[in-house]
C-alpha cells in the first residue's frame, strides 16, 4: 500500500500547484531555524515568524509581477 | 577540557552520520531535539516529492545535477535510488532514451507531466539542500567542542569555558578576585 503512493505519480489540477510552494517554504524555515536559533523553546515561534516573512515577501513579488505584467 | 583532535574527530564523525541519517549528526552531539526535528522535516520533505513525482523522480539517468542533490539526503536518497534501480532492472535492454521512456509507459510506468515532475525534483533537491545546511552546522558544532544544548562556544573554546570564573588567589592572601569578565557583567552601584 506504502509503496503504491511512491511509484506512480500524483496527478495535479494545474491550479493546486501553487499551493506546493507554502509547505516547501515550511520546510525550509524549519530546518533555517533549527540549526540557528539560539534557544530552543523559540523554536516553533522563530520558524513561524520566518514562514510569514517569506510569504509575505514572495506575495509582495507576485503583486510587483502581475502589476507589471497588467 | 577536550583536546584539539578530539573535536576534530567528532566533528568527523558527526558529518558522516548527518549525511547518513539527517540529523543524526546533531543527535550525536547532544542535540536531540534539533536532531529528531531535522530527521522529520527532511524526510517529509524529500518523500512528498517522490509521491509527487513517482518513482522516477530519483533518476540519475535523465536528471543528473538533481540526482547529486537528492544524494545529499543520506539514507532517504539511497532508498529511492534503490527503487528506481529496481525499476530499471525489470526492463529490458535498450538503446537510448527515447525507447527507453516509451517502454517504461508501455509497462505502466507514468512519467510525471510538467510542471510536476519538476516540482517532485525541487522538493528532493531541496531537500538534499538543506541536509548540506545540517551537515556543516553539525561539523561546525563538533569542532567547536559544542555538546548538548548549551550556548554556542566562543572563539573556538567549548562552552563550558566561556563562563567567568574565578582566578586562584597564589599568594594564599585575601579574597579571591575575579576575573575581568566578570566584573564587567556587574554594574558599579547606583547604575541600573
Amino acid at each position: 500500500m506504502i509503496a503504491t503512493i511512491f511509484y506512480n505519480p500524483v496527478s495535479l489540477p494545474s491550479d493546486a500547484l501553487l499551493w506546493l510552494l507554502p509547505p516547501l517554504c515550511l520546510a525550509v524555515a524549519i530546518i533555517y531555524k533549527t540549526i540557528r536559533t539560539q534557544n530552543i523553546s523559540r523554536l516553533w515561534l522563530d520558524t513561524a515568524v520566518l514562514f510569514l516573512c517569506m510569504m509575505g515577501g514572495l506575495a509582495a513579488l507576485m503583486v510587483v509581477g502581475y502589476l507589471l505584467v497588467r | 577540557m577536550k583536546s584539539q583532535g578530539d573535536n576534530v574527530a567528532n566533528s568527523v564523525v558527526a558529518m558522516m552520520l548527518a549525511w547518513i541519517i539527517p540529523g543524526a549528526g546533531h543527535i550525536f552531539l547532544g542535540r536531540w531535539v534539533r536532531g529528531v526535528i531535522i530527521f522529520i522535516t527532511i524526510g517529509a520533505t524529500f518523500w512528498s516529492g517522490v509521491a509527487l513525482g513517482g518513482v522516477l523522480t530519483v533518476d540519475h539517468r535523465n536528471a543528473r545535477w538533481w540526482f547529486v542533490a537528492q544524494m545529499l539526503t543520506g539514507v532517504h536518497g539511497l532508498v529511492g535510488f534503490y527503487d528506481q534501480k529496481q525499476v530499471y532492472q525489470t526492463l529490458p535492454a535498450v538503446s537510448n532514451d527515447a525507447e527507453l521512456d516509451a517502454m517504461l509507459q508501455e509497462k505502466g510506468i507514468a512519467l510525471a507531466d510538467n510542471p510536476t515532475d519538476s516540482i517532485a525534483r525541487a522538493y528532493t533537491g531541496v531537500a538534499g539542500m538543506l541536509n548540506v545546511l545540517c551537515i556543516m552546522d553539525a561539523m561546525l558544532l563538533g569542532l567547536m567542542g559544542v555538546r548538548g544544548e548549551g550556548k554556542r562556544a566562543v572563539g573556538g573554546l567549548p562552552a563550558e569555558d566561556t563562563q567567568p570564573h574565578e582566578q586562584p588567589d597564589t599568594a594564599g592572601q585575601g579574597p579571591p578576585v575575579q576575573s575581568p569578565a566578570a566584573t564587567d557583567s556587574n554594574p558599579p552601584e547606583g547604575l541600573p
